[in-house]
């Protein structure tokens, strides 16, 4: 891709972001200065941007909303909500465009018209919108060729700002005329660019013929350097900028400074290192492999090798941990972009929610972080759509009109932990019990859940695919998908109804990626990981204590009676395990029933950087992923209760 | 005032102005990848720096003039990361 357009793509979301952030704020703060000049600046940078592009629908739109904020900044519009609102709107679009830009390189095929929509709603608010349709050239050339930064640094200080456009005459130099010494005399210049006039050819090249296309800017009055261009007055363009919206100085912002402490770093190249380590993780455990057979031959020299490999081991690890910490990113980065769907959302359905969000800044993985927002996003949809009332009748049961949805992070441990509680009407247990009936679910089994058991219904595939569910207040709709998400990313969900009414959504989150250390074990000649917190034990159990039971097997340890089944079996692998006196089982557990997995051997414990299964394999059932080993084969890690369900 | 060649780079020294324009353009013409220095030169004219953005010269050398320094330079070199993107 183009360099610049990947530049743009990285820059875009992040002022779509931040004029979404400034303009909700504003909506409950109007006045707040600071707000509505970061806002101005994010639309106006983007505007800049998009310029550089063949997105002129966009552009448009944006320079609509940019003389709109003017208008909120200047303080000229009597009522600020509705032009909040139909800048949000302008912002959402941008928002999709940007991501169509993404995705296929252009705008959608409905820009031209939503951007007339939207440019018409912006320009009816402004009362501007005549004079802003209309820009000065000052404005319109001076903004093409300079650089925002270029231009808040040259009105440092509330100074004035003259333009000057210079194209000398292509026979200048047989007069004896420097262009350059001209500029050279400009005082204070605080910017400068020298462009070809018309397209260089180098065969047909005159260097005796001027070209040359000059801009530059100044602080200085436009009185005194016209007086200096006096001799070249026709080649020359001066005016005074300052009436432009460019030379509007720029609100001290104190993330400038801590953005010039950071390094910005592709996250591919964090990626490329975590990787990297990874083979050295793979490389360390093959030392380890290695010492273990030197062991037989020289044991002085095993020792001290493996010595140095745990010394290594520790480093590798640390290493490691100092990795992951790279990739350790606010949880801002996924809430900031919620305030506007949840406020979207609210609109569309005529409900007036408050949404709040507390512990941005704690921190998590970097694929956590970005992984949880759809999931995040159907909870909080759920509660919106679900939980809270429409107005009127969260007045006739005297509650106030506005519902609350509260969305809460906090770190504890290593695990990250998000509630979203609002203070709607709850759940419904018993509609969802009739749902689930409905469903096709045994009545009896239903009656038999208690009431959190019978709630975490909504989360089973079935039930929330059912119409019936997304008519009644029950909450469902593709709540399942919220929690394959989660679990995709190591969490656990669940919802309950909270003691003083409204629902609650609990969500735990690893913080962080880890090593999975793994046991392998053995199934004939192929070998397979298994976490090792999905075993239980290991014993041996004598095959003849290993009775059959209807169509399965079971054994009996220390007074349990224990479902046994065959690795192979799970696996469809040939029969190969040679049942002997004992078989080799491995204790694990599906929900509270424990369950016996033979196999036909165990091996070593290891740490290993699980890689989840991508391409063809990524929808393969019952494998976690894989890992690479000492000795460089491939390990599958099977995911026991997965196979087992 | 003054073009010298020195193995590959060309030093343009002094206040150069358009009687400059010859030996640079032959030097240029000769060898492309040629590199030039500015790290005395005093002034250029416009029809120098004309050729300079014509031929994408490679630039070295801290020119002692401000103005060159600050911002004829940056303005040159700018110019080029605009094409290349």
């Amino acid at each position: 891709m183009d360099e610049l357009l990947e530049q743009f793509l990285i820059e875009a979301p992040e002022l779509v972001q931040q004029a979404s952030d400034d303009l909700l704020a504003l909506e409950d703060d109007p006045v707040n200065a600071l707000r509505v000049d970061s806002a101005f600046r994010a639309v106006h940078t983007l505007k800049g941007s998009v310029a550089l592009f063949d997105f002129a629908p966009m552009a448009r739109a944006l320079h609509a909303a940019e003389s709109l904020l003017d208008d909120v900044r200047a303080g000229r519009l009597a009522d600020y909500r509705p032009a909040i609102g139909a800048l949000l709107e302008c912002i959402g679009a941008c928002d999709q465009w940007v991501k169509s830009i993404a995705a296929i390189g252009s705008l959608p095929i409905d820009a031209e018209t939503e951007a007339r929509r939207l440019t018409n709603a912006l320009t009816s608010l402004s009362r501007s919108g005549a004079a802003a349709d209309v820009p000065s050239l000052a404005t319109n050339w001076a903004s093409s060729v300079f650089s925002r930064d270029e231009v808040i640094n040259a009105t440092e200080g509330g100074r004035a700002i003259t333009a000057i456009r210079y194209a000398p005459n292509p026979d200048c130099f047989f007069q004896g005329d420097d262009p350059l010494a001209w500029v050279r005399r400009i005082p204070e210049l605080v910017a400068l660019r020298i462009d070809g006039l018309r397209p260089w050819a180098t065969e047909s090249f005159d260097p005796y013929s001027c070209n040359l296309l000059i801009y530059a800017l100044s602080t200085a009055p436009a009185a005194d350097i016209r007086e200096l261009f006096r001799m070249v007055g026709d080649q020359a363009v001066i005016v005074d900028a300052t009436s432009s919206d460019e030379a509007r100085p720029a609100a001290s912002d104190a993330g400038d400074t801590v953005a010039s402490r950071i390094l910005r770093v592709d996250s591919g190249q964090i990626d490329a290192l975590v990787d990297l380590v990874g083979e050295m993780i793979v490389a360390k455990n093959g030392i380890a492999h290695l010492a273990a057979q030197m062991g037989a031959v020289t044991p002085q020299l095993a020792r001290q090798l493996a010595t140095k490999q745990a010394e290594m081991d520790r480093l590798v690890g640390d290493m490691h941990r100092a990795l992951m910490n790279v990739r350790m990113v606010p949880l801002a980065r996924t809430f900031r972009r919620l305030p506007r769907l949840i406020r979207d959302l609210a609109l569309k359905l005529g409900k007036d929610v408050v949404f709040e969000m507390r512990g941005e800044d704690v921190e998590a993985d970097k694929a956590i972080v970005d992984g949880l927002f759809d999931p995040l996003l159907h909870v909080l949809r759920n509660a919106v759509d679900h939980g809270i009332e429409l107005p009127e009748t969260r007045q006739r049961s005297g509650k106030p009109p506005n519902g609350r949805v509260l969305l809460e992070a906090e770190r504890r441990r290593d695990q990250i932990l998000i509630s979203v509680v609002d203070d709607g009407g709850g759940i419904n247990v018993a509609r969802i019990r009739q749902a689930a009936k409905a469903a096709g679910e045994v009545n009896g089994e239903i009656d038999a859940l208690d009431d959190a058991a019978a709630i975490d219904l909504i989360f089973s595939p079935g039930l929330s695919t059912a119409s019936a569910v997304t008519e009644i207040s029950g909450r469902g709709v593709g709540m399942d998908v919220a929690r394959t998400a989660i679990e995709a990313l190591g969490g656990r969900i669940t919802i309950s109804n909270a003691a003083e009414g409204g629902a609650v959504a609990r969500i735990a989150l690893p913080q962080a990626v880890v090593m999975t250390t793994v046991m392998t074990v053995a199934v004939g000649e192929e070998h397979f990981g298994v976490p090792i917190d999905a075993v239980e034990e290991t014993v041996r159990v004598p095959t003849a204590r290993i009775k059959q039971i209807r169509t399965g097997s079971a054994f009996v340890l220390r007074d349990r009676t224990i479902p046994f089944v065959r690795l192979c079996d799970l696996l469809k692998l040939p029969n190969a395990v040679h049942l002997g006196d004992d078989a080799k089982v491995l204790i694990t557990s599906v929900g509270e029933q424990s369950v016996g997995v033979e196999v036909s051997g165990f091996a070593e414990r290891i740490d290993v950087l699980l890689r989840p299964m991508s391409g063809l394999l990524a929808g393969m059932p019952g494998m976690l992923g894989t890992a690479l080993l000492g000795d460089g084969r491939v390990l599958v890690v099977l995911d026991l209760p997965e196979l087992l369900a | 005032m003054s073009v010298v060649l020195i193995a590959d780079v060309i030093s343009l020294r002094g206040h150069c102005g358009l009687e400059d324009v010859e030996p640079l353009l032959k030097i240029i013409q000769e060898e492309p990848q040629r590199v030039l220095d500015l790290s005395q030169t005093s002034h250029l004219h416009a029809s120098l720096v004309q050729i300079l953005l014509v031929f994408k010269v490679a630039l070295t050398g801290h020119p002692g003039d401000e103005f060159l320094r600050t911002w004829l330079v940056p303005a040159l070199q700018s110019g080029r990361e605009l094409e290349r993107s």
